[in-house]
């Protein structure tokens, strides 16, 4: 786990609140503030976690505040000194991709000429998709062509990966080469 | 990026073009308004009137696919008005260089083309050498066969009105940009070139921005703080995936990757020597090689079989996006994995790609949500599903922060992601899907006797024991070990070619020095130095933050300016110091043999003004777009004569009678690439929730179209509706005394989501850059009409 | 203590609407169906679920060249409040920051603050209670005074990056706010610092590039008179003579044949040029 820095009185002098901070010392808390009293501080007791924004590449600083198992709020990293704790609108919005009620949450399967999804569990799809891809490999393998070691499949294709970790593209990489396969394309290219 | 994010704080001025950061890139304006603040200018060159030309102070409009002409006319008014920085010139460049008699240029092709092929024979562009390989120079400058000769003359054609005249772009505005870019030619000042999509997504594209580096060359920009030619990644780790090796023709780390078509290949003696320059450091190239292969095949790589070089396939052909769905839609593929990609809305000509997917037997897709392409077998594709017998595996997979691991963003800067929740239902992390995957592969291949599967069987799997791999030693793998005694290498210094150390990326080597100290972990945000910050995170190479950064001093070792000094030489030191790591080796003077090579990745340690390695030509040359309204005014060559044409119904040609406007597309700041992450999510949505179409009032008002009027937009691939948007962001260019209208449109919308609309790739062609093959995405014919 | 504003110098504004959905994020407002308005702009206005809008406006300058100007629109915490004048039931108050802010509870949805904000910036909306009753609740901007209390920024001026927004000293930010103008008068001959003294001044402080009505502000916006009758004067008598309840729905009838009229809530004093 990363040691965050992140006390609250260096969270709160980066986020640059300083004169508001100092004020509140001053005037001490009001006890007959208008608004939302019972309401609790959103952020209060909140784990918080560094990442990096999942978007552009310019590669921002994102905080992620979680509680019980639910992300209750992403704002900008101010530790990062590439966006000082300053977002776009996409990183500010980090959030939703776990809120997201469209986020996938089971492998889904669809059967050829089959209208419809149906869920499986992930041993079956991936003991199922590992045996695809070796009967497509085995019977597409090229060992030798024109007399030259080539050992390759020109059957399958492996696509995307921009979006992935450097560790996850260097396995997928080395796995996809490893089986012999020369249609290996990601974002880069479009 | 050759510098990066924060550094953009320090140019003079920033030349935007082919891209549109304020919406695209955010958060370079935090860096570009404290630019501006300390009195740097910014330009922006783009199509339309963006968020981006908002914020310039200098804005000139261009019509989409004439890049070479604009920045041209920049080099020869560079020239002309002699703003150049000379001495750099004559030093780091191959300005000097005498080229040898064989390269010729006339009307629109360089010397060696074979029509038949489209391909040039890049042997006719060649520098004239001494006896001992040193390349015969004049550093007057005068020498009609020199390269800045050479290219002085190339770019003599390219003048102001001419260049006005295809471009489109009102004189008075592109005065103003030559004017205000050029003037970064002064020591003391820099100046950075900042680009996207706009700029590579062109059949031109690589040519684009080759003539951005050479403008920046002649300035003298390149390695100084606030300079650079900065390309702008639009995802959070497309460099990352591209250093790894997620493009067929690269292994990781920018190594080759072996071809069946070239003879020398067939052993790993040849590819190496034939890949291998004899000088520059790509001359350690067989260290990074032989290491890779130790990591990928580790004990089973050795001296005696090549280190398991014939394990690795070898492609003969080219294998890229779209020659790779030319052979879908063919039905020579069988099998496909998508990994968080969504051809269906980002690919080029997608209805056409989406048909592909369907002669697929099996598809497998890694998502967080159901795609349109993980969905293009569905009625909401305009398919039906009875028809299509491909079978498709959908695994839900984990978001950013449900996972832990490392992205490289534009800078290089390798930064950590930490894992700040369990991963949302039954998704899972990428990396267990890849490595639970290869045990499961691993264990049906397990005791094959067959010859076919020992490559296979051979690559080494030895991430911890269970389904979930342990990515300390795959972080640990990419850095690479000393064999002999089982420790982290320290840098790609210590890498060798005979067995005795592994990496899996050698770009990457440094970044985990030692058990427990992986660096990309660092949070240190103390600046260092010229906001260099080298205790963040770890930058490739080396953790070098500026590349070139040797340029930034003149040829005796001292800055060129006190303002803009990142390395100097300490002579009392003997070492090359100041607030960066010195691209360069440390120890040598500028005295020293090769003192002076500031660019050393190079074979003679200069940059390349005159590049014989493209397949287009030594110098960019003007081409219009596979599609355009108008003649090459600069030759006869209408097309990038190097560019491969697919012929036939996956690449339908629109001639200018039916379409004669002139088609772009781009992104919004709310909605990111194929919109299947944004557009899953509400608030994006709701910012950003409708496909649009951008045209200016002087076009709305020639086809009746009122804003917000529901429109038909088609091209000779297909057509899309959408609502039109009537703005006086565009303009009507005068090309050459005619009116040419251009329109815009965002790429990012489809059928699944939130926000839904048509998908803007059903009109783009499937034709690519003559280099690099992405498709020109940039510039295409279309029409348009009210949809009622 | 020191007066705070939120400073927004609209000509550091990229338009890359961080502020609407970090609005959003913190404050846990949902998404909003939104038409094509025939720009990128997603909302016309702000809204009860939408506390603040970026407008995009094309504009041509006097020497017809083209301005593409982008302005964070959202509540102004006016020093002298017409919503906090009219609200029959005290449900909004100032606080020590300067903000305006709606007490949820204390809220009964009449919607006179919506009708008497200069501004347009509060908005209404219909929930329904255990018993499938509908209720209203009126809504806006609240500064993030909850942030504020924590010494933490409004979420809006944490997240912008252009630093087009800053949230500080009123005197200091005033200050700034002049030499800004003074800055880029050259590029924007008639950019002015908008704090409007009709409302006593505002908590929301801007460096506008063109004229107030060319973002569809009142040049010179006032309290309405009317509010000004009602708090001052009608109200606490009222408040004496019946019930709390009893004067929302006697308030009602009252306000709605007091105050302003139609869609445009500046009421008769409200400036010129208001589009």
């Amino acid at each position: 786990m990363v040691e965050l820095n992140l006390s609250r009185r260096q969270f709160l002098k980066l986020s640059g609140a300083t004169a508001a901070t100092l004020a509140i010392v001053e005037l001490g808390f009001d006890d007959k503030r208008a608004y939302a009293k019972t309401k609790e501080f959103k952020i209060a007791k909140t784990t918080v976690t560094p990442t990096i924004c999942c978007y552009c590449g310019v590669g921002c600083g994102i905080l992620v505040h979680t509680k019980k198992n639910e992300v209750v709020y992403t704002e900008g990293d101010p530790d990062n000194p590439i966006n000082e704790g300053k977002l776009c609108s996409k990183g500010t919005t980090l959030r939703q991709l776990y809120t997201s009620e469209k986020r996938l949450t089971k492998p889904l399967y669809r059967a050829p000429g089959s209208s419809k999804w149906e869920e499986k569990d992930w041993g079956w799809m991936l003991d199922t998709i590992a045996k695809r891809t070796k009967d497509t490999r085995d019977a597409s393998f090229v060992e030798v062509e024109n007399g030259i070691t080539v050992n390759k499949t020109e059957k399958i294709a492996s696509l995307g990966g921009a979006a992935l970790d450097n560790e996850e593209t260097y396995l997928l990489a080395k796995l996809m080469r490893g089986l012999g396969i020369t249609y290996l394309e990601h974002q880069a290219r479009i | 990026m050759t510098n990066h994010w924060n550094d953009l704080q320090h140019t003079d001025c920033a030349l935007i073009i082919g891209a549109n950061p304020a919406e695209n890139h955010p958060i370079s304006f935090r860096w570009l308004t404290k630019a501006k603040e300390n009195g740097g200018k910014i330009v922006s060159v783009d199509p339309r009137f963006t968020r981006t030309s908002a914020q310039a102070d200098v804005y000139a409009a261009l019509r989409s696919g004439t890049d070479i002409p604009f920045i041209g006319g920049m080099i020869n008014y560079a020239i002309q008005n002699n703003l150049i920085h000379k001495e750099y010139v004559v030093k780091y460049t191959n300005a000097s260089f005498i080229v040898k008699e064989g390269y010729d240029f006339k009307d629109g092709l360089f010397s060696g083309y074979d029509q038949t092929k489209r391909a040039y024979d890049k042997t006719k562009w060649v520098i004239e050498t001494t006896e001992d390989g040193k390349p015969v120079k004049d550093e007057t400058l005068e020498n009609p066969r020199s390269v800045f000769q050479l290219m002085k003359k190339h770019y003599s054609r390219y003048d102001v009105d001419t260049v006005t005249a295809v471009t489109g772009t009102p004189k008075d505005d592109y005065l103003k940009v030559c004017e205000t870019f050029c003037s970064t030619g002064k020591v003391g000042k820099s100046g950075t070139i900042m680009y996207a999509m706009g700029t590579t997504q062109h059949t031109v594209g690589s040519q684009n921005v080759r003539i951005y580096a050479i403008l920046q060359l002649l300035l003298g920009n390149i390695g100084l703080p606030g300079g650079g030619i900065n390309a702008m990644r639009g995802e959070s780790n497309v460099q990352g995936s591209t250093d790894f090796g997620l493009l067929f023709d690269n292994l990781t780390g920018y190594l080759a990757a072996p071809k069946a078509t070239l003879p020398e290949h067939v052993t790993l003696k040849g590819y190496l020597e034939k890949e291998t320059p004899k000088t520059g450091y790509w001359s350690n190239k067989p260290k990074f090689v032989v290491s890779l292969l130790k990591s990928w095949y580790g004990n089973n790589a050795t001296a005696d079989n090549e280190f398991g070089y014939q394990f690795l396939p070898k492609g003969n052909k080219n294998y890229s996006h779209i020659n790779l769905f030319n052979a879908m839609y063919k039905g020579e593929l069988e099998g496909a994995f998508m990994f968080g990609t969504n051809p269906v809305v980002g690919g080029p000509n997608a209805g056409k790609e989406k048909e592909a997917l369907g002669n697929l037997k099996w598809m497998v897709a890694i998502d967080l949500w159901e795609t349109e392409t993980s969905a293009f077998w569905q009625t909401g594709a305009g398919s039906d599903p009875s028809k299509i017998n491909t079978e498709v595996f959908l695994l839900p997979a984990s978001a950013s922060f449900e996972k832990e691991g490392s992205i490289s963003n534009s800078s290089r800067w390798m930064q950590y992601r930490w894992k700040a929740i369990d991963s949302k239902g039954e998704a899972r992390p990428d990396l267990d899907i890849i490595h639970e995957l290869a045990l499961k592969l691993k264990k049906l291949y397990a005791n094959s006797p067959k010859s076919a599967d020992k490559p296979f069987l051979f690559l080494d799997w030895n991430y911890g024991t269970g389904e979930v791999p342990d990515i300390d030693l795959v972080a640990k793998e990419i850095n690479g070990y000393d064999l002999k005694t089982g420790k982290l290498l320290k840098t790609f210094g210590d890498l060798k070619d005979d067995g005795s150390t592994s990496s899996g990326n050698w770009i990457y080597s440094g970044f985990y020095p030692e058990e427990g100290k992986n660096l990309s972990k660092r949070r240190d945000n103390v600046d260092t130095g010229n906001a260099n910050y080298l205790n963040w995170s770890f930058a490739w190479p080396a953790n070098r933050r500026i590349l070139y950064n040797r340029a930034s001093a003149d040829p005796s070792g001292q800055p060129w300016s006190k303002e803009k000094a990142v390395i100097w030489w300490d002579a009392a030191q003997k070492k090359w110091i100041g607030n960066d790591v010195p691209d360069f080796k440390a120890v040598t003077a500028p005295t020293e043999p090769g003192g002076t090579g500031a660019f050393m990745m190079n074979k003679d340690g200069v940059a390349l003004l005159f590049a014989p390695t493209l397949n287009d030509g030594p110098f960019p040359e003007h081409y219009e777009p596979f599609e355009s309204p108008v003649p090459n005014v600069f030759s006869s060559q209408q097309l990038n004569p190097a560019t491969v044409i697919i012929e036939g119904d996956f690449n339908k040609k629109g001639g200018k009678a039916k379409y004669p406007i002139v088609g772009t597309t781009y992104r919004v700041s709310e909605h990111w690439q194929s919109g299947s992450m944004t557009r899953n999510q509400e608030w994006l949505s709701e910012l950003a929730g409708h496909m649009f179409v951008e045209m200016s009032e002087e076009f709305a008002k020639e086809r009746g179209i009122k804003n917000k009027d529901k429109i038909v937009v088609s091209s000779a691939r297909g057509e899309i509706k959408a609502y039109a948007m009537v703005t006086k962001r565009f303009k009507p260019y005068n090309v050459n005394g005619k009116k040419v209208h251009q329109i815009g449109m965002p790429w990012h919308f489809g059928f699944k989501g939130f926000a839904t609309g048509d998908t803007a790739n059903r009109l783009t062609p499937h034709i690519g850059d003559a280099n690099t093959m992405i498709p020109e995405f940039k510039a295409f014919l279309c029409d348009v009409r009210r949809a009622d | 203590m020191a007066e705070f504003v939120k400073y927004i110098d609209v000509t550091k504004c990229d338009g890359c609407r961080a502020c609407m959905v970090a609005c959003k994020n913190w404050n846990d407002l949902p998404a909003e169906h939104t038409d094509f308005l025939g720009s990128v702009q997603s909302h016309t206005k702000t809204t009860a679920d939408t506390w603040n809008v970026l407008q995009y406006i094309e504009h041509e300058n006097s020497k017809g060249g083209l301005e593409y100007l982008f302005r964070h629109s959202s509540c102004f915490h006016c020093t002298d409040a017409a919503c906090q004048k009219v609200c029959p039931e005290s449900a909004i108050s100032y606080t020590d920051f300067g903000s305006v802010v709606i007490d949820q509870d204390k809220c009964v949805g009449c919607g006179y603050c919506v009708q008497n904000c200069p501004f347009e910036v509060i908005s209404l909306k219909e929930y329904k209670d255990k018993n499938g009753e509908t209720y209203r609740k009126s809504h806006k901007c609240t500064m993030c005074t909850d942030r504020l209390e924590e010494g933490l920024q409004p979420a809006c001026v944490t997240t912008c990056h252009t630093g087009a927004m800053e949230f500080g000293k009123k005197d200091e930010m005033i200050r700034k706010a002049e030499k800004r103008v003074s800055e880029i008068r050259g590029r924007f001959p008639n950019t002015m610092v908008y704090n409007p003294p009709g409302v006593g001044g505002t908590h929301t402080v801007y460096v506008l590039a063109e004229r107030p009505s060319v973002y569809g502000l009142p040049e010179n916006p006032k309290v309405p008179t009317s509010a000004v009758v009602w708090k001052d004067y009608a109200q606490p008598i009222g408040k004496m003579m019946l019930g709390a309840t009893t004067m929302a729905v006697v308030a009602g009838f009252v306000s709605n044949k007091l105050f302003n009229k139609g869609g445009h809530g500046h009421g008769e004093e409200g400036g010129e040029d208001y589009e």
